[in-house]
């Protein structure tokens, strides 16, 4: 098979990918991007752990094919507080308690990041439902709910202020 | 039809090795500059076993947790562990912690008290602060007592372990001291049944966990939070199916072995319970298991009180319900 | 609780920032220069001897840079928590579905791929054992060694056979549970390699580094200090990363290519191959007086423990000690046998048998409560342990025992978020 070249912004910045044409979108980011952040914990988009935010939606990495990300606006978990200060959800995920052996977390916050983005007040409901694809084994998930409403919470009083 | 019921769950929990000797270690040095360097054998799996040795260390010393620095598990750098299971990691690695931080307040002591002019006896050290217990005016700081430390050449050093009192048990009944001490919990959980579909809906759940000295609240209750999705699980969702021929796993992927979604738990209501003792770290226990099993028998019993049945086997899946509640009206009609 | 200045609070965990940040590497995470991938190559069978095993047309794949088989072992290949009676590969014979025969070293993971579909394998297939009674026969093939009895337990405590008579209430019932699956989030992965001192590193997603380190150096056959054991940042274990995964595989494989060896499983061979919850069946009977006091419990506890011990000897003596449950009982007794068969292997999964134990005690102290017409809550109540009770071992309670406050402060909740559930209890 002959390698493609694949062109798609990845966290705010171009760029161009050559990769074989079967190489899922998970595989690029990881090894030819080193964006390492990004999990694989099912390979059959069960989990969540490798979601990335694909043209402002939550997707799951493992089930795109390089191809599919042409054109396309990427971001990873490493393009939300690229010099290191965590973010609102970030924070809130910190503060809550909502973090404990953190392989979930890139994915819970990245499905996290774009439900805010559009719904800057969600209920309770909201968060659950947007959040019930990304598994976590350890949490129960109670303060990671708590964590987003938290994180919506503070986002608004950012915007306020 | 729709049916509710309430099950209750308890359970004690021996923390640590049953009846065999189970040591971990730990070794401390307070740095001139008041910072710490803790280093453990402990694997942290994001339970927070490195949150509590820092959280253990800061209160031993006096210190805030802020100042404390912890390396784990690393095997050419950190003592002796023992493994991160039986939730023993709090109470051996925790107490191994407190002993290392004694040693090493032992100059930190002697220093402050020649400072002060005060009985070792009678310091405290707390808030980064050290006085005296029968004058709070009489007092130094620790960055003040760490300069005096470094004009004397005295280092704040230690190595600790501890090794739970136990037993070995007589093989003959299994009599003896299996474990130093328990962790209890009591579960109350109300579920819902649909008699036609078979699915379970978990409405709330009380989870009330005997933990001695919580080392944070939110460790504790995210313990229970997550212990109480993975019990549900286990009786309603989750079962590992075997090939009868091959004996091989059939169902070995996230889509055909079912655990919890967010969607799927109910509103958990945790509560942190202490109780005094002087075994543990500060008093604490461990709560890593027994954060999972009471919600097992007590989902169990919510269900067979939400239908009249009598399940004495797990799983109890959807198909399972239907047929007990199917046999369960044909007898009383 | 006495005043605290740090603990019972709630500080941001040490690891939460980078963890939030994605900057935490997890084993998968890391790569060296020349690093190479590891695969396995498994048995498709449960319970066999390998009578031919071809590794030659794997070898000769370019890119690959190793294929080994048990012959490449230096030291032990026996490793186990407890017994060691797990081969690092596979060298009598199979004794269950996805034993490892061979390992495979590579360029890259699909190179890795390639070359185990060019193994040969061919089988002399034994009679595979799947269920205990068959494990119990006296003419059932042997799993290991000449008994499939792994352990055998018995707890003695007062006299339950006088017991009895003394009881208004009788209840028996046989309990079992299923075997389950830790689902870890991170499925295992590791990494090795020889550093500039040849001491041999080992950086991997685990439950106790120390116990690793000893078993990478029996196999390599140098001391414990010339390994060094990393634990990386472990996406949760819950049990299931206390046995071996990858750690043996990479660093024989680091040993012969001298050059790093990544190995990451997949979900699908992380499942397959890691410990399993021991399914546990307990006939018990259980004895009290009208009052609802606990006066004797009986149980037999079987288990099929698959086909290595793994923590089954732990399992195995923590379940009987907690048969009771958080309760006094003057008379107990508790025997218990796990065996091995060729069905997946059972280990350390979150309580050790005490969850199948709960399964026992609470349903019995259920079936007490329905037979006296008793609240649920309190017949717990009634039978709970407090300082200076005696638990089934002979050993007495000195300090910190919290159950009746966990009772009264769960009911006293439950009573405000839940108060018809709660009411519920109260019925007949």
């Amino acid at each position: 098979m002959n390698n493609i070249t694949v062109h798609c912004t990845v966290n705010h910045k171009p760029v161009t990918v050559e990769t074989a044409p079967n190489k899922r979108l998970l595989d690029v980011l990881r090894e030819d991007l080193h964006l390492t952040s990004v999990k694989e914990g099912c390979s059959e988009g069960e989990c969540g752990a490798c979601t990335v935010i694909f043209n402002g939606e939550p997707v799951t990495s493992c089930c795109v094919l390089a191809g599919q990300a042409e054109g396309a606006d990427i971001v990873t978990l490493e393009g939300i507080s690229p010099d290191g200060t965590p973010d609102a959800v970030q924070r809130a995920f910190m503060e809550s308690g909502a973090v404990q052996c953190g392989f979930c977390t890139p994915g819970m916050i990245l499905t996290a990041e774009a439900l805010l983005a559009k719904n800057a007040d969600p209920t309770e409901e909201e968060v659950k439902l947007a959040m019930s694809g990304n598994l976590c084994r350890c949490t129960g998930y109670t303060k990671i709910i708590e964590a987003v409403l938290l994180a919506a919470k503070m986002r608004r009083e950012e915007a306020r202020a | 039809m729709k049916r509710r019921g309430t099950g209750v769950g308890c359970m004690f929990y021996g923390v640590g090795n049953t009846g065999l000797p189970n040591p971990a270690a730990a070794f401390v040095q307070v740095l001139p500059d008041t910072s710490v360097h803790v280093t453990v054998g402990a694997a942290d799996i994001g339970q927070g076993s490195s949150t509590m040795a820092a959280s253990i260390a800061a209160e031993t010393l006096g210190l805030a947790y802020e100042n404390i620095q912890v390396t784990w598990a690393d095997t050419q750098v950190a003592p002796e562990g023992g493994a991160t299971s039986a939730s023993r990691q709090t109470f051996i690695t925790g107490n191994a912690v407190r002993n290392a931080c004694e040693t090493a307040m032992g100059e930190l002591k002697r220093t402050a008290a020649e400072e002060l002019n005060v009985p070792e006896e009678d310091l405290i050290f707390r808030n980064r602060e050290i006085y005296s217990s029968k004058d709070a005016n009489v007092r130094m700081s620790y960055p003040e007592l760490m300069g005096a430390m470094g004009k004397k050449g005295r280092l704040a050093v230690g190595a600790g372990y501890y090794n739970p009192k136990t037993t070995y048990l007589d093989p003959k009944d299994m009599s003896g001291i299996p474990y130093e001490l328990y962790s209890y919990a009591t579960t109350i959980l109300e579920v819902e049944v649909d008699t036609d579909t078979g699915e379970v809906t978990l409405l709330s759940v009380v989870s009330a966990h005997d933990v001695g000295t919580p080392i944070g609240n939110k460790l504790v209750e995210g313990q229970i939070e997550g212990g109480t999705a993975m019990g549900t699980g286990f009786v309603v969702t989750e079962k590992i199916d075997v090939d009868p021929k091959t004996l091989a796993i059939k169902n070995p992927s996230l889509s055909k072995y079912i655990i919890s979604t967010c969607m799927d738990v109910p509103k958990i209501y945790p509560i942190v319970v202490s109780s005094e003792g002087e075994a543990g770290p500060f008093g604490a226990k461990g709560v890593g298991e027994p954060a999972l099993i009471p919600s097992i028998p007590a989902t169990i019993a919510a269900i067979n009180d939400a239908i009249g049945s009598n399940f004495t086997t797990t799983p109890v899946f959807p198909a399972d319900i239907v047929k007990a509640w199917q046999e369960g009206q044909g007898k009383k009609s | 609780m006495k005043d605290y200045a740090v603990l019972a609070k709630d500080h941001v965990k040490v690891d939460a920032l980078e963890k939030v940040l994605g900057t935490t590497k997890f084993a998968a995470d890391y790569q060296m220069p020349g690093m190479l991938y590891g695969g396995v190559f498994r048995s498709t069978v449960p319970h066999a001897i390998v009578k031919k095993l071809n590794l030659e047309k794997a070898r000769a794949l370019p890119g690959v840079a190793c294929v080994l088989d048990h012959t490449a072992i230096p030291g032990k290949n026996r490793f186990g928590i407890i017994f060691k009676d797990e081969p690092c590969l596979v060298d009598d014979k199979v004794r269950r579905y996805g034993d490892a025969i061979a390992v495979v070293a590579a360029e890259t993971p699909d190179l890795v791929q390639d070359a185990l579909e060019l193994i040969e394998a061919e089988y002399e297939e034994l009679e595979a054992i799947s269920t205990f009674e068959r494990a119990m026969e006296e003419d059932s093939p042997k799993v290991h060694g000449d008994t499939n009895i792994n352990v055998k337990k018995h707890l003695e405590f007062g006299n339950v056979d006088e017991a009895w008579a003394k009881c208004d209430v009788i209840v028996e019932n046989t309990y079992s549970t299923h075997i389950l699956s830790h689902m870890f989030i991170e499925p295992d992965a590791g990494l090795a390699y020889v550093d500039e001192q040849g001491v041999m590193n080992v950086i991997v997603s685990t439950q106790n580094a120390h116990y690793d380190r000893n078993e990478v150096a029996a196999m390599l056959g140098v001391p414990q200090n010339r390994v060094r054991v990393k634990q990386a940042t472990t996406g949760g274990g819950f049990g299931g990363k206390l046995d071996i995964s990858v750690q043996l595989h990479c660093a024989l494989m680091a040993h012969y290519t001298k050059r790093p060896v990544k190995m990451v499983r997949s979900r699908t061979e992380s499942t397959l191959v890691s410990s399993k919850r021991h399914p546990i069946t307990m006939k018990c009977k259980t004895g009290a007086t009208k009052d609802g006091k606990l006066v004797a419990v009986d149980c037999v506890m079987t288990c099929d423990a698959g086909a290595y011990s793994s923590y089954a000897p732990a399992v195995i003596g923590r379940a009987p000690v907690h048969i009771v449950g958080p309760y006094e009982c003057p008379n107990v007794r508790c025997d218990a046998v796990f065996v091995y068969t060729n069905n997946p292997m059972c280990g350390a999964f979150r309580g050790f048998g005490v969850p199948q134990a709960a399964v026992c005690h609470e349903g019995q102290m259920n079936a007490l409560a329905r037979a006296l017409h008793m609240n649920p809550l309190e017949i717990r109540r009634i039978n709970a342990q407090k300082v200076g009770s005696v638990i089934p071992t002979g050993q007495k309670l000195t300090e910190s025992v919290g159950f009746l406050d966990t009772l009264a402060q769960a009911q006293a909740k439950a009573a405000e978020v839940m108060p018809e559930a709660l009411a519920r209890l109260d019925k007949e």
